[in-house]
């Protein structure tokens, strides 16, 4: 027997889900269903949405390789990935030590840690760009990767660190009773166990990167475009070929988008509780 | 005498090698910069020839700010654009967290939803709203003129206030859902005996929610507020695909403000004046951040 | 085989003393214990002694040699953790083997060996099961099994039945003290049972608040303990204790209020004020001896422990059997003075012979 007060409290919760589900996937479905439209579709009024009329047209339009899209695809593949890895391989350390490692001065890495969070990337913009224009290395990939690993170091470290100081003291004590030295407890102990957190954390930095719009236009000329700036060119110079500029933004998107499904679990998880307990 | 055995010994050698290659690239790569910036936002720089060259300015670069309209107009509106994303998203996000903690909401499949528009690219994010706020062929202006509710395209983002707040809309839409799943992990971390105990007590559903949900919420909140507004500071990607600052600058946001003195005006001391201002903004709004956090332990404990 | 002695360790956490000049010396080949209630000490100290923990003072000396810098791996020490702490992404088998395989052993010798160790404890089905796949009396085995095949020259157990049920306990301590008959290494035991203590050792190191009690066999702390403290821990159920004075009244008398107890074990009227203890099997129940008030009664099998109240205050009885006594009816109690024990007053202290 539901009461009438609970069955009208459910229709309006079904509303909501609905209208909820309706706003955050409507934009996303458009975007997916403009770029597989002809732009005489689009254009006419109202547009013809006749799925007969679907094409890749669009997307084999902006895979051609003048249009820099395919390299921005490839580029960004490349930074977010050693990002990625190496963010993981030194954050995973340095959150070890000082989850473990009785590391001296870690309070004082751990205030810069938090303090790294806040605050507006062109105040270091600006001093990067002056010392690498100097050095040489602007428009390069190392420059990118490195100034992504300044920004994502923190977090990695972060929510490892709050993994690893979860991991029972009692194994590595019986890791070094056994004879391992802390490398070895390292290597065969504590990141077997730590698979899940790991590839949460990659995968979020892997988003990040890919991402990240700002750096990457200060910091690169010709040779590294990123798929980001591809896009926003597209959507500077190639405005009026709307199908194209939304086939761009598509497929910049997917890779992360699907990342972001396949891995929801532990993006959710890992992410969300290590930004409560921070 | 303590005698550290080899055990903790080599552990805390261990220590610093381990963090040593961390520590190097943020110190290279944040806190030189970091201070740098300081530094230069005292200086008049130039660019002779192949190279830069310094001159001491004191502190005119603060001073231009201070007297500079467009400066003082960037900082108004990031104010403005800050709190009122800040007041929506949180005030939407919360619906929507408790949609989801409803047991009808409680599916995987919306959290995938939510994660969708976390997931694209800022700069994607522009694209698609551009696309959808253009003048002739987006399906704003065609849905509207559809429904009747009005008879003519507007153009969204052609006149001052209206673009402004066009770009906060593509923001709202884009923050929400992260920080409904901070809410959501908030909603889902208080305990469900406090509700019983309530219903007990005879509070009906209103009354559960704000003496149950709000306080228990009230850490989350606080964080998702002073995240939220850090980040609606740094609104960048936005602007440089929708409107570029125009029409007539009124989109200009104090982050894009001082990327466009630096590097296309090529005002390097000013620009980075703008930025620390920028910078002290957010450090105050960290430390509140900080302070709220505190206190939480005694608090939280009541009931 | 080795011989242990921890020499006047102390142990600070901060301005918190953990231990506080510490002495131990164990033979080779000895099972020693380390007896305790929570937070006594016990098991900082196993800690130091596997080279886990730092020593603020004093020294640690295996086989004669100090080996305060060395590591746990260098002292040649095997241990068994309380929650068993097995590598829950490694089989049994690797959980075994894992020493070995880390000092780069053949593949050959590390087969067999663990192969060796797997059939002593039983644990040649389980090769391939993960930790979580196991109950806790078997996770216990790969523990041990983990520890024996180091062939140390000590093992260390830190509570490591604290997790297991009671009947898995007493099976599980049988098994130990087999273990201990074979293989003959010396052995460093901690725990708060003091049954388990009694059962497994060779010598027991009653400990309270970081300072050691007594050390003495299970016979000697059970019949001569050394404190108040020792005699109220060891033992069930535990010692009753009474106040009363020493009188000369036809040979030397233990006076507690109108009843007087003969003390033959005594020859001389002491000086000091003292206390006096008794285990339940000296005290008997029936007609003869002083008037009393059944209070409670527990049948535990093979006895039952009846406790009476008494002009010294209550006092149980071990009666044989089933009691057929009920709360509130009067009896009368005897103590036999063969089974009193004097403790000082002021000092707790127990005196022997005087």
């Amino acid at each position: 027997m539901i009461s009438y007060k609970h069955q009208l409290s459910r229709f309006f919760v079904r509303m909501g889900l609905a209208i909820f589900t309706c706003v955050a996937l409507g934009p996303v479905i458009w975007a997916v269903v403009t770029s597989l439209l002809p732009l005489t579709a689009l254009t006419s009024r109202p547009p013809d949405l006749n799925p007969l009329n679907m094409t890749l047209e669009n997307y084999g339009l902006v895979l051609d390789s003048s249009r820099g899209l395919f390299s921005g695809l490839i580029n960004s593949f490349i930074i977010a990935t050693f990002t990625s890895a190496v963010g993981l391989v030194i954050g995973s350390m340095a959150a070890y030590a000082l989850a473990r490692l009785n590391m001296p001065g870690s309070s004082l890495i751990l205030m810069m840690i938090l303090a790294t969070q806040m605050f507006p990337g062109i105040v270091i913009a600006i001093p990067l760009f002056l010392v690498m224009s100097r050095m040489g290395i602007v428009d390069t990939h190392f420059a990118l990767i490195l100034v992504y690993l300044s920004f994502t170091l923190p977090i990695v470290i972060w929510i490892l660190k709050a993994f690893f100081e979860s991991v029972p003291m009692e194994l590595e004590r019986a890791a070094a009773v056994d004879g391992a030295q802390p490398l070895q407890t390292f290597q065969h102990i504590v990141l077997p166990i730590s698979l899940p957190p790991l590839f949460a954390t990659g995968v979020f930095v892997f988003i990040e990167a890919w991402n990240e719009f700002f750096f990457a236009i200060i910091l690169t000329r010709i040779n590294v475009k990123t798929a980001p700036i591809a896009i926003a060119e597209f959507s500077g110079q190639y405005q009026t070929l709307y199908g194209q500029m939304l086939a761009s933004a598509v497929l910049a998107s997917i890779p992360v988008v699907f990342l972001a499904i396949i891995f929801r679990r532990f993006i959710l998880e890992g992410f969300v509780e290590g930004a409560i307990k921070a | 005498m303590q005698q550290i055995s080899e055990y903790n010994r080599r552990r805390i050698r261990m220590g610093i090698w381990f963090s040593a290659p961390a520590v190097i690239v943020l110190l290279t790569v944040l806190a030189y910069p970091i201070l740098a910036s300081w530094v230069l936002s005292f200086l008049r720089v130039y660019f002779a020839g192949q190279g830069l060259s310094f001159r001491f300015y004191g502190l005119t670069n603060y001073t231009e700010l201070l007297t500079n309209q467009l400066f003082r107009e960037a900082l108004l509106r990031s104010i403005y654009f800050t709190l009122v994303e800040v007041i929506v998203v949180t005030f939407l996000a919360l619906i929507v967290a408790l949609l989801l903690n409803h047991p009808l909401g409680r599916h995987a499949f919306f959290r995938v939803v939510l994660l969708v528009p976390w997931a694209l690219a800022p700069v994607a994010n522009a694209v698609l709203w551009k696309w959808i706020y253009n003048a002739n062929y987006g399906i704003l202006n065609q849905a509207l003129i559809g429904l009747g509710i009005i008879d003519r395209n507007i153009i969204w983002l052609g006149s001052p206030v209206l673009a402004l707040n066009m770009i906060l809309l593509a923001d709202i839409w884009k923050a929400v859902p992260f920080i409904a799943l901070l809410l959501l992990a908030g909603l889902q971390n208080i305990p469900s005996h406090l509700y019983k105990a309530a219903r007990l007590d005879g509070a009906n559903a209103w009354q559960q929610f704000q003496h149950v949900t709000l306080p228990g919420l009230k850490t989350t909140l606080i964080i998702s507020i002073v995240l939220q507004s850090i980040w609606a500071l740094k609104v960048f990607d936005l602007i440089y695909v929708l409107t570029k600052g125009s029409p007539a600058d009124s989109t200009v946001l104090l982050n894009y403000l001082s990327w466009r003195v630096t590097f296309s005006n090529l005002d390097v001391g000013y620009g980075a004046a703008i930025a620390n201002v920028l910078f002290v903004l957010m450090f105050i709004l960290s430390l509140v951040y900080i302070r709220a956090l505190r206190p939480r332990k005694t608090k939280e404990k009541v009931g | 085989m080795a011989t242990l002695e921890l020499i006047d360790i102390t142990k600070k956490f901060g301005a918190v003393t953990a231990v506080d000049g510490f002495h131990l010396k164990v033979e080779d080949g000895e099972f020693v214990t380390l007896l305790g209630p929570s937070g006594c000490g016990k098991s900082t100290i196993l800690n130091m002694i596997a080279g886990l923990e730092d020593v603020t003072a004093g020294a640690i000396q295996i086989n004669g040699k100090t080996v305060n810098a060395l590591g746990p791996f260098e002292r040649d020490v095997a241990m068994v953790f309380q929650n068993y702490a097995l590598y829950p992404h490694m089989t049994v088998e690797e959980n075994i083997g894992f020493s070995l395989r880390l000092r780069k052993r053949p593949k050959s010798e590390v087969q067999e060996k663990v192969q060796r160790v797997a059939e002593m404890l039983e644990l040649e089905k389980l090769m391939q099961r993960l930790p979580r796949e196991l109950s806790g009396g078997q996770q216990q085995r790969v523990a041990i099994g983990r520890a024996v095949i180091r062939e140390p020259s000590i093992f260390l157990f830190d509570e490591p039945f604290s997790n297991l049920d009671a009947a898995l306990r007493i099976k599980t301590r049988g098994e130990i003290k087999e273990l201990h008959q074979r293989l003959g290494v010396t052995s460093v035991f901690v725990t708060h049972d003091q049954e388990e203590a009694l059962s497994l050792s060779d010598r027991i190191a009653v400990l309270q608040a970081g300072r050691l009690e007594q050390y003495g066999s299970p016979e000697e702390v059970y019949l001569r303990p050394a404190t108040k403290y020792v005699a109220r821990f060891i033992g069930t159920p535990q010692m009753d204790f009474f106040s009363g004075e020493f009188i000369d009244k036809e040979g030397l008398r233990y006076k507690v209020g109108e009843a007087e107890i003969p003390v033959p074990t005594l020859t001389r009227l002491p000086e000091a004020a003292f206390d006096a203890g008794v285990r339940a099997e000296f005290v008997s129940l029936g007609q003869k001896g002083f008037d009393a008030t059944v209070r409670l009664v527990q049948p535990v099998g093979p006895f039952t422990y009846v406790t009476v109240d008494w002009q010294g205050g209550s006092v149980t009885a071990r009666v044989n059997g089933v009691s057929h006594l009920k709360p509130k009816e009067h009896i009368k109690v005897d103590i036999d003075p063969q089974g009193l024990l004097f403790f000082d007053r002021a000092t707790s202290m127990r005196i022997d012979i005087l």
